[in-house]
Formats: structure tokens, sequence, C-alpha cells
């Protein structure tokens, strides 16, 4: 029941993230990625983290997607030139050699992966995943991280501020 | 909970295509995505081992990696911004200033 | 999964998300398949009436709105923080009062900057 459920949701996800890489609009690109993310949520509701599911929907899906449509639509690309299989000039054995590098660690995290055994997953308590009880390791284990959280915030919007606001001349 | 490994090899295949966008893409907001999809690739990973393992933990790492995601991604969007600014483009092949 | 009273709460979205595709798909696939089709470059103009368009439709957007798209995501974050929070904060009691008001504190230095910067006026 559950592999009936989780497989159709992958195998979108799969889809999409190669339409992500594959499509020669950005705009087609990003909402590629909104529909990953949506998959996304749905692979963590079948793992019952239903917090993380609902963040994931409201932070990637509602506000991280939205600044790149906006930033797509302000800088008003035009799709991609028809020269991005390209290798670049005098990189072709580089080319090569790294995707058969990417190809090798996939086989390999795949064949770690399946040899290991992983048939029996703890017993959960019915609140697991929700709100209440991500808050409460969060607010009490996890205390520096999240106040460590905040300065992170806080540098991140100072930068986005003065990256945008200065006048270059 | 269907099997952990399922998910594992889901989460590899996502970072494995996310490593593809960068390295093949020249597009920066293309780029900027495909590192999106390994920072989720990441994410399915650590909610798969917490919910394996009936701990919270994973799930507040991945909070903490949308966190960071959101940051990067307002600092690094005002990153490309600037750099159109400076030449009409986001080819990352023509920002070549600081190569040997 | 039917046993999970958790999961039962979901069959009603996925209910919701089957019959939102199902309805677009068939609209797009009964209008393509029924509607006819004779196309003429007088139809594919934008103004059918007669005025020639002087600029593309798609324009730039100016700058602000990336700014403030910006401005919000991080704002955005901060009050994601405080969703577990106020749901666990029975049980954290004084101590769960006291980091969310230096978590609200550190942002607010930086409600402070960007206000005194004029991050947040329109023009």
């Amino acid at each position: 029941m559950e592999l009936l459920i989780f497989y159709p949701i992958a195998a979108l996800a799969v889809v999409l993230a190669l339409f992500v890489v594959f499509n020669k609009s950005p705009i087609g690109s990003a909402v590629s990625l909104i529909g990953l993310m949506l998959c996304l949520a749905g692979v963590f509701i079948g793992l019952s983290a239903h917090f993380v599911a609902i963040l994931q929907v409201i932070i990637y899906a509602g506000a991280i997607m939205v600044l790149f449509m906006f930033v797509i639509m302000l800088l008003n690309l035009k799709d991609d030139d028809n020269v991005i299989w390209k290798s670049r000039e005098g990189n072709t054995l580089l080319t090569v050699l790294t995707g058969f590098l990417v190809l090798g660690i996939l086989y390999k995290i795949i064949s770690i992966t399946l040899s290991a055994d992983s048939s029996k997953p703890a017993k959960i308590m019915e609140s697991f995943g929700t709100t209440a009880e991500v808050g409460k390791s969060l607010f009490t284990t996890y205390v520096l991280p999240f106040e460590v959280a905040s300065i992170l915030l806080l540098v991140a919007m100072v930068g986005a501020l003065v990256l945008a606001k200065t006048k270059i001349d | 909970m269907a099997p952990l490994s399922h998910y594992l090899v889901l989460s590899g295949i996502l970072f494995t295509i996310g490593v593809m966008g960068v390295l093949v893409r020249r597009n920066a907001i293309v780029v900027f995505m495909s590192i999106e999809i390994m920072l989720n690739a990441v994410n399915i990973s650590l909610i798969a081992f917490d919910r394996y393992l009936g701990q919270h933990d994973g799930q507040i790492f991945s909070f903490m990696v949308m966190a960071v995601a959101a940051a990067e991604v307002s600092v690094g969007l005002a990153i490309v911004i600037a750099m159109f600014r400076n030449k009409p483009t986001i080819n990352l092949d023509e920002f070549n200033l600081m190569k040997w | 999964m039917r046993n999970d009273p958790n999961m039962s709460e979901y069959f009603f979205i996925a209910v919701f998300a089957v019959v939102a595709l199902v309805v677009v798909a068939g609209i797009l696939i009964l209008s393509a398949v029924l509607g006819p089709k004779n196309p003429s470059p007088q139809k594919t103009v934008p103004y059918e009436c007669g005025i020639i368009p002087t600029e593309e439709a798609k324009g730039r957007y100016p700058v602000r709105f990336a700014t403030i798209a910006m401005l919000f995501i991080i704002f955005d974050i901060e009050v994601v923080f405080m969703y577990p929070w106020a749901v666990a904060l029975d049980q954290l009691g004084f101590f769960g009062l006291i980091e969310m008001f230096l978590f609200i504190f550190i942002l607010g230095i930086a409600y402070v900057y960007i206000w005194g910067r004029g991050g947040l006026e329109w023009d």
C-alpha cells in the first residue's frame, strides 16, 4: 500500500527534477521545481513528518519559488541559446570524465544502500512528526542552533538589502 | 513506511540530477535551482533516517537546511541581479574576470 | 496506511489534487479535441479590434518586487520558526518565552536596519 503511493510520487519527482535541468526556458524550470517541491512534501508525509511536509510547502513552494519567479521576470530572460549541450572549448575529455564520475557515485550510493539491512524501522508514537513534538525538540535540545539561525537570517537580510540597493555606476 | 533503501535511492538520484545541473547548465538561475534540488535530496535522506530511527533530530536538521536555503536564495539572487547589472547576461561562462 | 489516523486526513487532499488534475486536463483535452480550429494572422494579434501593439507584452518587472520578495522570505522563515514555538509553549514555560524574545530581538535589529536604510520604501 505504501509502495503504491511512494512509487508514483518518487517517479514524478525524478521526472520533474530532470525537467528542471533540461528545460530551455527558466520559467519552465521554475514551474517544474515547484512541482518537485510538492512531490517531496508528499514523500515527507509518507514518512509521517507532517510538520516538515507543511514547511516544505510554505517555505519552498510558497516563498523561495516566488522569489525565483520574480527574479526570472525581472531579468526577462530569453530561452537559453541552443549551445547548452556543447562542452566548453578544450573541455570535452573533462566533461566525459565528470559524467562517468557522477554515474559512478550514483552506482556506489545505490549499491551500498540496497545491500544494507534496513528492514526494521522503529516503532513510532501517534504524535511523531507533529508540530508540537518537533517544537519541543527544537526549543530544548536545539536551542543554540535556533538562536544562531536568527543571526544567520540577520546577516542574510542585511546582505540582500545591501546588494539590492547599491547602485553600481 | 516504504523500505528505507527506497528513500535513500530516491535521494541519491535527485542529488545526482542536481550535481548534473550545476555542472552542465550555464544559466545562473538554473544552477541555483539545481542547488535547491541537492538540498532537498539531502532533506529526504535526513527525514527517512529520522523516521527509521524514530527520532526528531533529522527533522530539526532539515528545518535548519530550509532556513539556510532561504537565506542563501535571498542573498544569491541579489548577487545574480547585481551580476546582471554589471553585464546584461547571466551566462556563467561570461563571468571570467577572476579566472587565472 | 488506513489504520493510521494521522494519514486518513490526507485522503481528502489526495482526492482534491486528483479532481483538480482531472478537471484541468479534461478541459484542455476537450477543448483541443472538440473546438473548431481555423487560425488566421488577424486572430493572433493581441488586440483584435485593430490597434497595433507598440511593445512586447513580456516587459521587465521593476527591481522593487524582487527586493520586497527577498525580505519577505526572511520574515517568512522567522514566522515559520514561531509555529512550533506557539504550539509547544505550554511545555516550554518561561525559558521558551526568553529564547523567543532573544530571537525576535536579533531579527528586530535587522528590521531597524532595513527601515533606516529605506528597504521598505517603494520608490
